[in-house]
């Protein structure tokens, strides 16, 4: 177990940790300004998370979110746990194998947000009784009153909200790693995980394009299941 | 712009001069107390004859009432305005909008959530208020913290600052040489690349070279590290610790045998 854990960790790991959380923070920051309608705020952490591994990646959500939330919006310190699986799940996923192209990276943008629902709908429900201060809470609100649960109305909306995030962050921390050059990615305890298999970009673009869809119908369905029943 | 972000305000005080570990363990200790108390009027108790009364005898009252009203206030009350008017319970209906409406009890759960998140809110913003970061991390690094940890979070507060001056003058530069950054959707989405690529790329550039030169400094070093500081510590301080922790384990068995 510890061994498992030490092998995550080398001094380009401790280096990197620091930039990936000013990178969390300042794409944050820059997402906000261009006013997209999603986070964009682990991009950091996948990217430790892939080259390092998933306790290193785990490690960086945990900090970020809470150096972010003593520094900036103490609103975001409860979350810590959401940051943390997010990053723990993107290194699990990178050491199955799944960082190696477009449409595996799509896969991997899916579970981290499945993974990041479930966790913050606990969350949301005992700290701030299903009602937090995120614009998208008015989803919430709308399925409360008609007559959801509060369990289910939390899931579904983050279940909503959370794919396009994550997958869009995955996507983004996987062309940074095509990006840079081989030396200096090599540096990293795992970064063998994050190399391209071999194929044709091209067509892996339209089969991620496809994955996305297939995955939107699902979701669609989930969610009907759920609010419906 | 501050080279370092905390919130820290050096003044001589009480509160200044207690061990930073008993600092946090208060703060923690009252955001279990707040939340698990299961009286009405906790948060509000603890925020009234706990929280103000000690940012008043560590001279941080102005900073401290500054922070409550810019940053806490705002959030806390749009949650309360949100929960009063979605808690779908509660018959007496005292205000009605559309089909929302805020019943006696949405109200009284809004307020005491609200307050409960008050309390969490205030609790480390005091704490940061009287506690330097380093400060901690040193004491916490004597107590068996790896130094990794550290070394982490205290480059981490100086990074972030120079990252945001970074992404600032790529934002300014590539609106100079004609980036698009405000008008419609796509065109917004389509500059996230030229802003982001640069400042992550250069960053990332960076990181071989100062693991290099933090490895020449003794960085992985296994030997333990003398510090130029020393950490006042007491055994009053022990002691008030250990009965904070006894006041949470106490609350906790309140609420559990309360329902």
């Amino acid at each position: 177990m510890f061994d498992k854990i030490k092998s995550n960790f080398n001094t380009q790991t401790w280096v990197l940790i620091p930039i990936a959380i000013a990178i969390n923070i300042a794409i944050g920051q820059i997402v906000g300004l261009l006013k997209l309608p999603v986070f964009l705020d682990s991009i950091g952490t996948v990217l430790v998370a892939a080259l390092c591994g998933p306790w290193a990646g785990a490690l960086t959500g945990t900090l970020s979110n809470l150096i972010w939330g003593v520094t900036m919006d103490p609103n975001a310190l409860p979350w810590w746990p959401v940051a943390f699986m997010i990053g723990y799940m993107a290194g699990r996923m990178a050491e199955w194998g799944f960082f190696k192209s477009w449409w595996k990276i799509v896969v991997t943008g899916f579970v981290i947000a499945i993974t990041a629902a479930i966790v913050s709908t606990p969350i949301s429900v005992y700290l701030y009784g299903g009602i937090t201060s995120s614009g998208s809470s008015f989803i919430t609100a709308y399925l409360m009153q008609t007559g959801t649960d509060m369990v289910a109305a939390v899931f579904s909306t983050n279940f909503l909200v959370e794919p396009v995030d994550k997958i869009i962050t995955a996507m983004l921390a996987f062309s940074i790693i095509l990006g840079l050059p081989k030396r200096i990615v090599g540096g990293y305890p795992k970064s063998e995980q994050a190399q391209v298999e071999g194929g044709n970009t091209q067509q892996q673009l339209y089969i991620a394009v496809g994955v996305i869809v297939v995955l939107i119908l699902l979701a669609i369905f989930v969610i009907s299941k759920i609010t419906g029943g | 712009m501050s080279d370092r972000l905390s919130f820290h305000v050096q003044r001589d005080s009480f509160l200044h001069r207690l061990n930073p570990l008993t600092k946090l363990t208060l703060a923690f200790a009252l955001v279990v107390v707040a939340f698990v108390l299961p009286f009405y009027w906790t948060p509000i108790f603890v925020l009234f004859a706990v929280i103000v009364p000690l940012s008043v005898s560590g001279k941080i009252f102005r900073e401290f009432s500054w922070a409550a009203l810019r940053l806490i206030l705002p959030a806390v009350g749009f949650l309360f305005v949100m929960q009063a008017l979605f808690q779908p319970i509660g018959e007496q209906v005292v205000f009605k909008f559309y089909f929302l409406d805020a019943t006696t009890e949405s109200v009284a759960y809004a307020f005491r959530n609200a307050a409960r998140i008050f309390v969490m809110i205030s609790a480390f913003t005091l704490f940061l208020l009287s506690t330097h970061p380093s400060e901690l991390m040193s004491d916490l690094t004597r107590r068996g913290l790896p130094s990794q940890f550290s070394y982490v979070v205290i480059s981490t507060l100086q990074i972030i600052p120079q990252m945001q001056a970074k992404a600032n003058a790529i934002i300014a530069a590539q609106r100079s040489r004609g980036l698009d950054t405000e008008s419609s959707f796509l065109k917004r989405a389509g500059a996230l690349g030229p802003l982001v690529g640069p400042l992550v790329f250069g960053s990332l550039v960076e990181v071989e070279e100062r693991a290099i030169a933090i490895e020449a400094r003794g960085f992985t070093s296994k030997r333990a590290k003398t510090s130029l500081y020393e950490i006042a510590d007491s055994k009053f301080e022990s002691v008030l610790r250990w009965s904070l922790v006894a006041l949470v384990v106490l609350s906790i068995g309140l609420n559990l045998w309360h329902s």
